[in-house]
């Protein structure tokens, strides 16, 4: 099995290495031919990764120890759910599936160019390549995932028990990885517009809509990964501040930016030079993360894990940041646009407001998780940058930019209209001013988490009103039925329901990181304690031997202060053989508007008392659905237009003297 | 590319290598270090006192063997790389016990029962304290199992281990100790 | 009422309305600003102390946070250290003796590591400042209506006030 997969690995390396030199050349040199043979060696290099994972797959599957990767990451009496997840439970296998996502996207973008190229199209196939060619060479070079051990053992190490603990495992990596590396192809084509010299223009509209997929994807991927931090890690929490977890937000902010800003460029042709950079920058970012986190530069304490792919990375990143900017350097004359504004309070100035305040974002995040790095390079001094550093200086940023998306959409192109502003903004502002009263008058005492609420209303409220209003406006006109109306300005309504999802996210935000409450306690088993108006009563322990694994359940009752009783909590204490200590598993009491969350800490006395952390987290849920509300709305804006227009559309559109909005992506 | 190279192109061009070269170098900077070791305070400072519970009965405190170099070893019984320097940490006793040099046991978050058991098995013949609720070893600033902190005679700690010890190196440094204070 | 006085309401009205609800949730702010917070209790008082330190142990929790033993011991050496009528930041200065700085969640403000707290602020003021050069140096910039206007026919006055009138309703119910 080993053997097989180091073969495909080699011959995947082989076929991309040609694809490289093949576009390369023919864009050097104009051959379609040659171009034409590279656009379909994607597909080849896509068929032996998918093989090259399917044999990792069985040889997990089949318990072959031979390969040291199986070894070390699955075990006999590890279920089969968990050990075909063992693809991604560790850094070499990840890096196949890696690999394949890659080969996956440029396989579609091989498919989605077969008849019409644009003139850069052979540049940014080379691009690609590249990418894919470097990451061919990690798994072939520095990272082995099919390396062979000399002697095999009896039965392997099994997975990490935390990464074998809750099936979310099974979706989250492959989204967020589907995020990450869909960047590559937005900074394929922004490169290839810049080597090719022409088409800067052509670029944003064959890249706004791949942007918005990958966009959506990360979306969903940091979503996840949130929701299976919460779920399984057992701190009632699902955000730390971690690098990890930082390094993902990064590109996500960056995107984010990019997904407004380059509605200046289609529209006004405004801003080339910065989306270009914004791009490259989300690239930059994705690659800077994977440097970060596969590269052992920060890590955990007591972890002795030694890798030898950092310093590839770093030149990697090194090449990406190089020669991307370099590029806008290079290219700075043709980039310079000639812009203009009639008035700062349009929706013009209103997208320069979003991408400083979410750039800001970024550069706060990535500066406080570099910065300890910095720190002990320039002075020598250790220190830790953690959650309240972060909190503190993101917050004010966050809190303007809720306030920018829930006034700006009342903004018109070019000029203002002050009065109409205004008058659209009555039941927005109103609705905002009444949650704060209101919030205040219950007793929350934080300024910041009274004006988070209610600039979240705000939000909601003007994004709900703008998208009736646009529905009632193309009532009037057409008479069609509000689907219809819908999908005509579908950008726009996509856009608004977008922001209607991060107000909601928000809201489980403000909600759970200010008024959740916690409490420590230790109970004998048939004790209570009153927790959040509910008694809960430790019942006893339950010991369950699996496989895999000893299960320890604690059962507490939650019952209503009257004695009845209306939930059970089972948090358990996992024990692996692998593993020296019990790995805690939370239990969650779901609710619309709280969750009661409790964990294990300890155990006395075979379970005669036990150790509790009880949490009542508000607006959690809200969090989770704001984030699909918001990944849904991305769907709706990329979701491709019917090929076909009725006359009446284009005559429309073309009243409005514009191209209509999807067609530049056509 | 056909654009020529004016100056200030190459300006650009060369601010853009300029800046990619500083990030690079400061990310590089972090690469060679194990991000794990985080040099500890206490190096050169007064070892804190504690007076603690031994496993075998009776009571054991730090300043009385002030004029002795004492070898503090934080560990537990369900620690798996204690038991990989079990070896080294007896060898030591043994070598050493006549001509000056305690070493110490500090049992953490552990159950009396379990280590006794440990002790037994292990071979273990030097003192063992229970330190039942880490106040010594927050004290020490112990961010896991094992660490090992070595003492001198004039009771200032001179080294800090983070990981399994190796007798070799704690024998050198025990022999120096040794040598500087005749 | 003339016509005129009623498009002044029309225009008025909306902008007293959102005044009220901006002066609304102004004051509701300064009146939980000046208020503060109630003072903590002791269990409060731990949580607080806690969440400013990091626990050694772990990744990137604080001992607020942490499941772990050690931090939960660590908390009960605070509730202990307050007790005996120990300051917050006596007690941080104790466990920054045993582990060092890394030990606080925030960096020390002395030193390289304080220029940590001034970072977010340079940044977003900077930002803002850039933003600001750019949209006054678009607005000073001639437009391109401007510069076609000056090739193509003159255009009357009552020409230009139906174009606009036209412009203006279009603006009105474009999406996008």
């Amino acid at each position: 099995m080993g053997q097989l997969g180091t073969y495909l690995l080699v011959l995947g390396l082989v076929l991309a290495g040609y694809g490289l030199v093949a576009s390369a050349v023919g864009a050097r040199t104009d051959r379609p031919a040659l171009v034409e043979s590279a656009r379909r060696c994607a597909f080849g290099v896509a068929a032996v990764l998918v093989a090259a994972n399917a044999t990792m797959v069985v040889a997990l599957l089949r318990n072959d120890f031979a390969v040291r990767y199986v070894a070390e990451n699955s075990a006999i009496q590890t279920p089969v759910f968990y050990k075909a997840l063992a693809l991604w439970g560790a850094d070499d296998g990840s890096l196949l599936l890696w690999n394949l996502i890659l080969a996956g996207y440029i396989a579609a973008v091989a498919l989605r160019f077969r008849r019409d190229r644009p003139s850069m199209f052979p540049y940014a196939l080379s691009v690609l390549f590249t990418v894919q060619v470097f990451y061919l060479v990690l798994v072939n070079g520095p990272a082995r995932p099919f390396g062979s051990l000399a002697s095999p053992p009896a039965d392997g190490r099994g997975p990490a028990p935390l990464l074998q603990n809750h099936p979310l495992m099974a979706v989250h990596p492959p989204f967020l990885y589907l995020g990450f590396i869909g960047f590559t192809v937005p900074f394929a084509f922004g490169v290839a517009a810049l080597l090719a010299g022409d088409g800067i223009d052509q670029w944003v509209s064959i890249i706004r809509r791949w942007t918005l997929v990958v966009w959506c994807f990360l979306t969903v991927g940091l979503v996840l990964g949130a929701l299976w931090s919460y779920s399984v890690l057992g701190w009632g929490g699902y955000w730390a501040w971690d690098p990890v977890e930082n390094v993902a937000l990064l590109p996500w902010l960056t995107s984010t930016a990019f997904l407004h800003s380059v509605m200046l460029q289609e529209r006004r042709g405004m801003a080339r030079l910065w989306n270009i950079a914004l791009v490259i920058g989300a690239f930059a970012l994705v690659t800077f993360g994977t440097f970060l986190t596969r590269g052992n530069v920060l890590s955990s304490v007591h972890s002795f894990t030694q890798t030898t792919v950092g310093p590839v990375y770093l030149i990697f990143l090194g090449l990406v940041l190089l020669a991307g900017f370099g590029l806008v350097a290079w290219r700075l004359p043709q980039l310079r646009t000639p812009a203009s504004l009639d008035s700062a309070i349009s929706r013009e100035g209103a997208f320069v407001g979003n991408n400083v305040l979410l750039l800001a974002a970024t550069a706060i995040i990535l500066l406080g998780t570099t910065f300890p790095l910095v720190v002990q390079a320039v002075s020598n001094q250790q220190v830790t940058i953690g959650a309240p550093y972060f909190v503190s200086s993101v917050t004010p940023v966050f809190l303007l930019i809720l306030l920018l998306a829930g006034t700006a959409p009342l903004l018109p192109w070019r000029a203002t209209n002050r009065a109409r502003a205004l008058r659209r903004l009555r039941v927005p502002a109103g609705a905002a001013a009444v949650v704060m009263v209101a919030t205040a008058l219950a007793g929350v005492h934080k300024v910041a988490t009274i004006a988070g609420f209610g600039l979240a209303a705000l939000l909601f409220v003007t994004s709900a009103q703008e998208i009736l209003s646009g529905l009632a406006i193309g009532r009037r006109g057409s008479r069609g039925r509000a689907l219809r109306t819908f999908l005509r300005g579908r950008r726009r309504h996509a856009g608004l329901i977008v922001h209607m999802g991060l107000a909601l996210l928000a809201v489980g935000v403000i909600a759970s990181s200010s008024l959740a409450h916690a409490t420590e306690v230790n109970l004998k088993a048939g004790q209570s304690t009153e927790f959040g108006g509910q008694l809960l009563r430790y019942q006893g322990l339950r010991t369950d031997q699996q496989p895999q694994r000893a299960v320890l359940t604690a059962r507490v009752a939650v019952l209503s202060l009257a004695g009845r009783q209306v939930a059970t909590l089972s948090p358990r204490m996992n024990l692996y053989p692998a593993s020296t200590e019990p790995i805690g598993s939370p239990s969650i009491n779901r609710g619309v508007f709280w969750d009661l969350y409790a964990s294990v800490i300890s155990l006395q006395n075979d379970g005669a008392s036990a150790t509790f952390r009880f949490y009542r987290n508000p607006g959690v849920n809200w969090l989770w659905f704001g984030g699909l509300v918001m990944a849904l709305g991305g769907a709706t804006a990329a979701w491709p237009a019917r090929r076909r227009r009725s006359g009446r559309d284009q005559a429309s559109a073309a009243e409005r003297g514009r191209a209509p909005a999807d067609a530049g992506a056509r | 590319m056909r654009a020529r190279l004016t100056r200030r192109r190459a300006l650009l061009l060369g601010s853009v290598v300029a800046v990619v070269a500083v990030i690079v170098g400061l990310l590089s900077t972090g690469l060679g270090r194990d991000p794990s070791v985080i040099a500890s305070p206490l190096i050169g400072r007064a070892a804190p006192n504690f007076t603690l519970p031994q496993l075998t009965g009776g009571k054991l405190t730090l300043s009385k063997l002030r004029g002795q170099i004492v070898v503090i070893n934080f560990w537990a019984s369900w620690c798996a790389q204690c038991q990989d320097e079990q070896a080294a940490l007896n060898q030591t006793w043994q070598k050493f016990q006549d001509s000056g040099v305690v070493v110490l046991g500090v049992d953490f978050e552990d159950t009396a029962g379990d280590a006794r058991s440990y002790v037994n098995s292990a071979g273990v013949s030097y003192p063992v304290v229970e330190d039942a609720a880490s106040r010594t070893a927050l004290v020490y600033g112990l961010r896991g199992v094992p660490e090992t902190f070595v003492v001198n005679q004039a009771g200032r700690i001179v080294d800090h281990v983070i990981g399994p010890i190796s007798a070799g190196s704690v024998a050198n440094q025990i022999n120096s100790l040794l040598q500087k204070s005749t | 009422m003339t016509a005129r006085t009623v498009r002044r309401i029309r225009v008025t009205l909306p902008a007293l309305l959102v005044l009220i609800a901006l002066a609304a949730g102004a004051g509701t702010l300064a009146v939980v600003a000046v208020r503060g917070q109630p003072p903590a209790t002791r269990a409060q008082q731990v949580q607080q102390i806690a969440a400013g330190l990091h626990c050694p142990i772990c990744k990137d929790l604080s001992v607020a946070d942490s499941p772990a033993p050690l931090a939960q011991q660590m908390r009960q050496e605070i509730a202990q250290k307050l007790n005996a009528g120990q300051s917050a930041s006596q007690i941080r200065a104790g466990f920054v003796a045993a582990y060092g700085d890394t030990v606080l969640m925030s960096p020390p403000r002395h030193g390289l590591a304080g220029a940590a707290y001034f970072l977010p602020a340079i940044v977003l003021i900077a930002g803002l400042i850039a933003a600001f050069t750019l949209l006054r140096r678009w607005l000073r910039a001639p437009g391109p209506d401007q510069l076609e206007s000056d090739s193509s026919p003159p255009v009357s006055a009552s020409e230009r006030r139906a174009l606009a009138k036209a412009v203006a309703r279009l603006r009105e119910e474009e999406p996008g």
